[in-house]
């Protein structure tokens, strides 16, 4: 930890657990003109040991100069021409005022805390995945609020309402094929795994098959009709067109036991 | 239990085998059976020219795509027609992509599908 013994202003560098290029910086005290020193110091440190990823956590910052302000700009820039990023975590009402008012906002992003920063971090850099498993019962009914759900997750990590759309077509289609083809009646259930991250989803649909079914299940699968043949008295084989050509991969896995039909969908816009 | 969607029904004046019927909501493999009914129903009651308007139509899945293609051969089969008008661009692309908007009588405007009517 450094100290400025006039102005009580402390720095304090940390680790996050398991990045190492990622550094934590703890300003505590008001940051004014005569912390500009020390901020700089702690950068070049930074820079020496390369660690690119700076969070700045705020939390304890009673004041902000514009000067300093000035400073984080500049290291900002730094840190991104290697590769990494400079933001700022647990801003206090009335800091992140003022550097909203100069606009910082624009520049620099914020967040709640240094564990939302750290997960941005995992996320933007690291390609990390989210991952959510749900099971319902095999009817029709269930599909709508699952699909949506994948369409307000594809929505709330970042995808454009037109892949959200496309996501949840995909989900919608291929989990009515799950209901209409696999084991119905009580007790059975489909299940849906979706994995998202930067880059793409992934989805996982399993469910029992019905013996009966297989045969017809299998032929659908082959190799589909060109979808520009489609006609107004078809009426199977659309549902699979529409995923085929709305996603990246598509896998299916038929057995006398169960049906997994798995799909990756690039993030496109 | 369905997913929401409403159909509401307007009057063309001078035309009266014709109706506007307005969708709201999304159309899809929960409620196929109820639109189905509904439209069939205006088949019967004479009314073989219909003008959809899509304007609030917020989604289409291929089971919903596949019931608006059987609409459109039932009206023509009995001298009407299905026009469909006001779509949005994703409901527009699932079409598109399905092969089906050759298929389908699709118009930009209302003013365009209601003076095709004649």
């Amino acid at each position: 930890m450094v100290m400025d013994k006039k102005s009580s202003l402390t720095m304090e560098i940390s680790s996050d657990e398991g990045y190492a290029e990622v550094a934590v910086l703890r300003v505590c005290g008001a940051l004014d003109f005569s912390g500009i020193t020390m901020l700089s110091n702690v950068f070049e440190k930074l820079f020496g040991e390369a660690r690119p990823y700076v969070i700045v956590d705020m939390a304890g910052i009673e004041s902000i100069c514009s000067a300093a302000l000035g400073e984080f700009m500049g290291y900002r820039k730094r840190f991104v021409e290697q590769g990494g990023n400079l933001v700022f975590a647990g801003l206090a009402g009335n800091v992140r005022s003022k550097l909203t008012l100069l606009g910082a906002n624009k520049i620099f992003s914020f967040y709640q805390d240094v564990r939302g920063a750290v997960n941005a971090y995992r996320w933007d850099y690291k390609k990390h995945s989210k991952s959510v498993s749900i099971a319902f019962p095999s009817f029709l009914q269930f599909v709508p609020p699952v699909r949506q759900f994948a369409s307000r997750l594809a929505k709330q990590n970042g995808y454009s309402a037109k892949d959200a759309f496309r996501i949840e077509t995909i989900v919608d289609e291929v989990c009515n094929n799950a209901v209409e083809h696999g084991e119905a009646g009580k007790g059975s259930e489909v299940e849906i795994k979706v994995s998202i991250n930067k880059e793409k989803i992934a989805l996982s649909v399993s469910n029992k098959s019905d013996p009966d079914k297989v045969a017809v299940l299998k032929e659908l699968v082959k190799p589909a009709m060109p979808v520009s043949h489609v006609g107004d008295d078809d009426k199977r084989g659309r549902g699979l067109a529409l995923i085929k050509m709305l996603s990246n991969e598509l896998d299916v896995e038929i057995t006398e036991r169960g049906t997994s039909v798995h799909v990756t969908k690039l993030r496109e816009e | 239990m369905e997913t929401q969607i409403q159909l509401t029904c307007e009057e063309i004046s001078g035309k009266s085998d014709a109706r506007i019927v307005r969708f709201v909501g999304d159309l899809d493999a929960t409620n196929v059976d109820l639109i189905t009914e509904q439209i069939f129903n205006y088949f019967s009651d004479g009314l073989v020219k219909i003008v959809a308007d899509f304007k609030q139509l917020r989604y289409v899945n291929s089971t919903g795509l596949g019931v608006l293609l059987h609409f459109n051969k039932t009206a023509r089969e009995k001298g009407g027609c299905f026009k469909i008008v006001n779509l949005n661009e994703d409901v527009y692309e699932i079409i598109e992509i399905i092969g089906a908007a050759s298929l389908l009588d699709i118009y930009d405007e209302m003013e365009d599908a209601v003076a095709a009517l004649s």
